[in-house]
């Protein structure tokens, strides 16, 4: 396109020569219609069609319950308030981006609240200012957009309020830039921004992210052109005067504008094929994850709006253990999404299948988007169709046949009677599958047991069944759900009011999965804990120099962090660890993956290993038997479980 | 020819023949561990499932290269998937995934 | 001039190649990181296959060793080339000019507390091969307590992926089996069984030690690796493994459980491997020239290697290593210092 000066112009459009023929005429509407606007409508046009499509489609996917849990949810009004909250949080400021990595939290909400802002300001301006004789709906949708074209202004005939509102408009446009232009810097050195690896663009995201970053500019430049005609502020007009300077006083302001149009009408055309469709959709991702409506299938319903709210940000990337190894950064929950989105069955099974189900990239996603769990769901979808023979459960789980009730009367600490109430005194202690291959948690459990005087049953001395979290992660819920009843009618008759694991993966689906009446599901560290504060267990600092792991299951799948740390600082110094808490590193030795290897799991677990002994502690401290057990095969300095460190450092 | 009768009588012999390669290839794509069993038994030996059912791995993995899918199948039928097996395993094996894949290939779907 | 060769490790490679050196001419400086000399083989108490004393062999290979000089508790603490040879300085201050250098490292006991199943460290009645030995040596052990029921474990921490140590370490089926006839003699009412998952015993006499152990001690042997281990409430131990020869799981208690634990790399020897610029192999040990035609001599000239620095070994098999690395070591240094060959001979023709 040539670039027109204001003579020709004026020929074109006899009502812009109008205008500048008398300028003493205050809001002069050269028209409310310009041909630019057409590539803007038409990207917007086809936008809203697909928008308004895909919400039909999404509600119509989700059945009765979750769409009446839906809408009362609205109304609720502390989901409302909540909605509201994580709306501005999580979509505009971008908060959890912030409070991990600043640059990068200012760059994401530079753009998002920026232009924000600039929209809702465009429509505020709109309002208050538009002309007299133009009816509210005149211009359409593209009026408030394109507002500085359409209204001009005199210059000796500002208004305060205008003034006010260009001064705002300048300052997010100015604010929307310098997000931009990090964007742009983060396309070559991510690095500085906190991010080691990045996401590889598709073809449709790169068309939408040229035109996003062309978008500002270009306002900035068609603003500027006639800044001193419909009125700026500091950075609109002071490029005016810059422009003048260069250019004279011929206006190059059309081609802009056009340029500026199609740039938003591309962009708007290809967002619903690229990542930027999560600006729309995690709105509604969010209040479906508030309204606690949970994906039934990989990618129909709420599935949808929540792959849909994915901004391939790309923070899952750096996030997932598995990415020590580059070759594995395909496998990364941002891509799984992307696939998923694509319906490429083939590759959405193979990156289902390899994911630790660490929750990692979910802790540190800016809108939660549950890929773990998208995951399970797509894993189940193969798997739960599998055939299985649990007839043996119906058998074992009859009282008088349940082998480890019949053989764990012994093992009571006092004298156990006919079963009754559950009764909170009373504590069954679990083990689980894998605590059995890690005889040092038994062993130091049973003496914290001993040693507090807790009255316990032994539920699995001899072996039980398992939990039923690995046939869950697997995607077999209807296994899943077999051996759950089997043990929950198990630990129901055992009449244990406290039942008390060793196992975080046992822990989270006993809490999770169970719902045992009366019964208080707790891991060791929390009983540990309990013990320690009533007085039961009284402890001493040996001294020692340890660091804690937080194992998955336990730390990012339930929460719980402090309970560990503080019973093992009472026993020893604790020294940090490189990455801690929400932000710890899987072991490698995970049960959620199902297809990852030994060797690429040895390297998962060698940088576990050399992250967790950055402060040289004396031994790795843990509460998970399968972290114990991956470590210790790993590790150079010795690993010890929770309860051994306690039990070591009792006082008498 | 003369027949003797002696081949109607149903064999308890396996019979190598009836091996399925192209099956057990199928299977060694999907789970390529399959082939770095060395019969250890350790999976068996932990198994939480064969507390209460015959459940081994090991024997479902020879079973299959005997051409006896069924009673590889029956193996493995009563898995909890709970994982003790691939933590116990020697050589690593994928034991969870090479469970699947062994019902995926050679079970039917309920 | 005489030629100096540095022997690091006082095992029976390293007494052996000292010996043998000494005895060709050279000036030999054998170093031991530890305080006493002869290695893995002073905590044995007797050999396999035909029982024989451990401490008379070793007697017998420090006898050999007349005028080495032997510096025990010494370690080195850095080496670099110096033209043809190597400047090597020692922790207790020496400087060694070597104009060859002999690795007989050997290798470190595998940690057995590293297999968490087993309990060991944490049941009081495991134990691992050496502490039987020392048991042997030493008439008492805590954890050995008249046990009827004992079980020995062949392949812990060898053939295993997951610990790290994919090879076989080549002596313990034999150790096992050896103990396990040891263990009849010292309680003669016992009953012992052997988990194994191949029994690997392959030299002279070996197969007579294996049927004398089934046939005299009637020792058990089950083919399944053990894989849990719980403790029973009276405190002996509940062994699960699968008996995969009948194809069932199997229990049984014990009141004595020897764990077999295996040869790892030696982590002092890789240190010093890597101040020496040696390099290797995936499995840890080191890479040699050539497996088959050249397995004494390293990738880096004038650096050999003998004994359980390359693999492990048998103690003959260790003893032959070390006489062919002197071999080796006089011939690399024939060629490269001629002018050492008048003196070598003088002192050959008063042998």
């Amino acid at each position: 396109m040539s670039l027109l000066d204001i003579s020709t112009l004026a020929a074109m459009f006899p009502a812009i020569s109008a205008a500048q023929a008398s300028p003493e005429v205050i809001d002069r509407i050269p028209s409310s219609y310009s041909d630019f606007v057409i590539p803007f409508v038409a990207g917007m046009v086809f936008f809203l069609c697909w928008v308004s499509i895909g919400c039909v489609r999404i509600f119509m996917k989700i059945g009765p319950s979750d769409q009446a849990k839906f809408w009362k949810s609205l109304v609720n009004p502390v989901t409302a308030a909540k909605n509201v909250k994580d709306l501005f949080c999580d979509c505009l400021f971008h908060v959890k981006i912030w409070k991990r990595k600043p640059l990068l939290g200012y760059m994401h909400s530079a753009i998002a609240f920026g232009w924000f802002m600039l929209i809702v300001l465009g429509h505020i301006e709109v309002a208050l200012f538009l002309p007299k004789h133009l009816s509210p709906r005149a211009g359409g949708l593209f009026y408030p957009i394109f507002y500085r074209y359409f209204v001009w202004i005199n210059p000796g005939h500002e208004t305060l309020r205008g003034s006010f509102f260009f001064f705002l408009m300048d300052f997010f446009l100015l604010y929307v830039l310098t997000g931009i232009a990090l964007a742009v810097f983060k396309r070559f050195r991510s690095i500085v921004l906190g991010m080691k690896n990045t996401t590889r663009p598709s073809t449709p995201d790169r068309i939408a992210l040229y035109s996003l970053w062309l978008i500002f500019p270009l306002r900035l430049l068609a603003e500027s052109f006639t800044a001193d005609l419909s009125g700026g502020s500091f950075l609109t007009l002071g490029m005016n005067h810059l422009l003048h300077l260069v250019f004279g006083d011929s206006l190059y302001f059309q081609p802009f504008w056009w340029a500026y149009s199609i740039c938003l009408g591309v962009f708007f055309a290809a967002m619903p094929f690229t990542r930027y469709m999560h600006i729309l959709t995690e709105v509604l991702w969010i209040l479906f994850r508030n309204a606690g409506l949970k994906p039934s299938h990989p990618r129909k319903g709420v599935s949808e709006a929540e792959i849909y709210a994915c901004s391939s940000c790309g923070l899952c990337l750096d996030a997932c253990p598995m990415n020590v190894q580059r070759k594995n950064l395909r496998f990364s929950s941002v891509y799984f999404i992307r696939f998923l989105r694509r319906h490429n069955e083939r590759k959405i099974n193979a990156i289902a299948d390899k994911c630790l189900m660490c929750g990692k990239c979910l802790a540190l996603c800016p809108v939660s988007v549950d890929a773990p769990a998208l995951r399970r769901a797509q894993r189940r979808t193969v798997n739960n169709l599998l055939p299985y023979d649990y007839s043996y459960l119906a058998r074992t789980s009859a009282p008088a046949a349940a082998p480890f009730l019949g053989s764990a009367a012994p093992a009571t600490a006092s004298a156990s009677g006919p079963v009754e109430a559950p009764s909170a005194e009373k504590v069954m202690y679990f083990a689980g599958c894998m605590s059995h291959l890690t005889p040092r948690i038994i062993k130091a459990v049973e003496g914290l047991f001993k040693a507090s005087g807790t009255d316990y049953v032994f539920a699995d001395r001899d072996g039980g069944i398992c939990c039923g979290r690995p046939l869950l992660l697997a995607g077999k819920t209807d296994a899943a759900a077999e051996v759950i009843e089997a043990n929950k009618k198990m630990i129901e008759e055992a009449g244990c009011g406290t039942l008390v694991l060793s196992c975080p993966i046992c822990y989270k689906v006993f809490s999770e999965e169970y719902s045992l009446k009366g019964v208080r599901v707790l891991h060791y560290t929390q009983y540990v804990k309990e013990l320690v504060g009533s007085g039961r267990l009284r402890l001493r600092n040996g001294g020692a120099k340890y660091v804690y792991h937080d194992p998955c299951e336990l730390g990012r799948g339930m929460g719980v962090y402090s309970e560990p740390r503080e019973v093992l600082g009472l026993v020893s110094d604790l020294v940090p660890a490189g990455h801690e808490r929400k932000e710890s590193l899987c072991c490698g030795g995970s049960l959620g993956s199902l297809t990852l290897n030994s060797r690429d799991r040895d390297k998962i677990t060698e940088a576990a290993v050399s992250d967790l002994t950055v402060n040289s502690p004396e031994a790795i401290v843990t509460a998970c038997p399968l972290c114990l057990a991956t470590f210790s095969r790993k590790s150079p300095v010795k690993v010890r479980d929770f309860s051994e460190a306690v039990l070591d450092n009792l006082s008498a | 020819m003369v027949d003797f009768g002696f081949g109607i009588v149903p064999s308890s012999r396996i019979n190598l023949d009836l091996f399925d390669r192209a099956k057990f290839e199928a299977l060694a794509t999907l789970e390529p561990d399959v082939r770095k069993c060395m019969a250890c038994g350790s999976c068996t030996a932990v198994c939480t499932a064969g507390t209460f059912k015959a459940t081994s791995l090991r024997a479902a993995i020879e079973e299959i290269q005997n051409g006896r899918e069924k009673k590889a199948l029956e193996m493995i039928s009563g898995c909890q998937l709970c994982g003790k097996c691939f933590m116990t395993c020697p050589r690593g094996i994928n034991t969870r995934h090479l469970i699947l894949s062994i019902v995926k290939i050679y079970g039917e779907e309920k | 001039m005489k030629n100096n060769v540095l022997i690091a490790g006082a095992g029976p490679a390293g007494l052996e190649a000292s010996a043998a050196l000494q005895r060709l001419g050279y000036n030999v400086i054998l170093i031991e990181r530890s305080e006493t000399i002869g290695g893995h083989l002073a905590r044995w108490d007797r050999l396999f296959p035909d029982g024989e004393s451990a401490s008379a062999a070793l007697d017998s290979l420090i006898e050999g060793i007349w005028g080495v000089k032997c510096f025990t508790d010494t370690e080195i603490t850095s080496a670099n080339r110096l033209g043809k040879s190597f400047n090597v300085i020692l922790s207790n201050g020496i400087i060694v000019h070597a104009d060859a250098v002999l690795m007989t490292t050997g290798f470190d006991l595998f940690e057995a507390s590293k297999k968490e199943e087993y309990g060991y460290g944490i049941y009081d009645h495991v134990i691992t091969n050496a502490d039987l030995e020392a048991f042997f040596r030493n008439g008492s052990d805590p954890r050995i307590n008249n046990p009827s029921r004992i079980g020995f474990v062949h392949c812990v921490g060898s053939r295993d992926e997951k610990a790290g140590c994919r090879s076989c370490s080549k002596v313990c089926c034999a150790t096992a089996v050896k103990q396990a006839c040891e263990m009849r003699q010292a309680f003669p009412n016992s009953q012992v069984y052997c988990f194994y998952m191949d029994l690997r015993l392959f030299g002279r006499h070996y197969e007579d030690m294996y049927l004398s152990a089934q046939r005299d001690y009637g020792v058990r042997f089950i083919r399944g690796r053990v894989a849990e281990v719980s403790e029973n409430l009276d405190g002996s131990l509940m062994i699960k493994a699968e008996d995969t020869v009948a194809s069932a799981p199997l229990k049984v208690s014990l009141d004595l459980l020897v764990l077999m634990a295996g040869m790892r790399p030696s982590v002092s020897g890789a240190r010093i491997g890597s101040l020496l610029g040696l390099q290797s192999e995936d499995d840890g040990y080191f890479r040699v020239m050539d497996g088959i035609l050249d397995a004494q001599r390293s990738t880096v000239p004038g650096l050999f290697l003998a004994g359980a620095a390359t693999g492990p070994k048998t103690l003959p098999e260790t003893l032959a290593d070390a006489r062919a690395a002197a071999v080796e070591i006089d011939k690399y240094l024939s060629v490269t210092f001629p002018e050492a060959k008048d003196f070598k001979q003088l002192m050959r023709k008063g042998w």
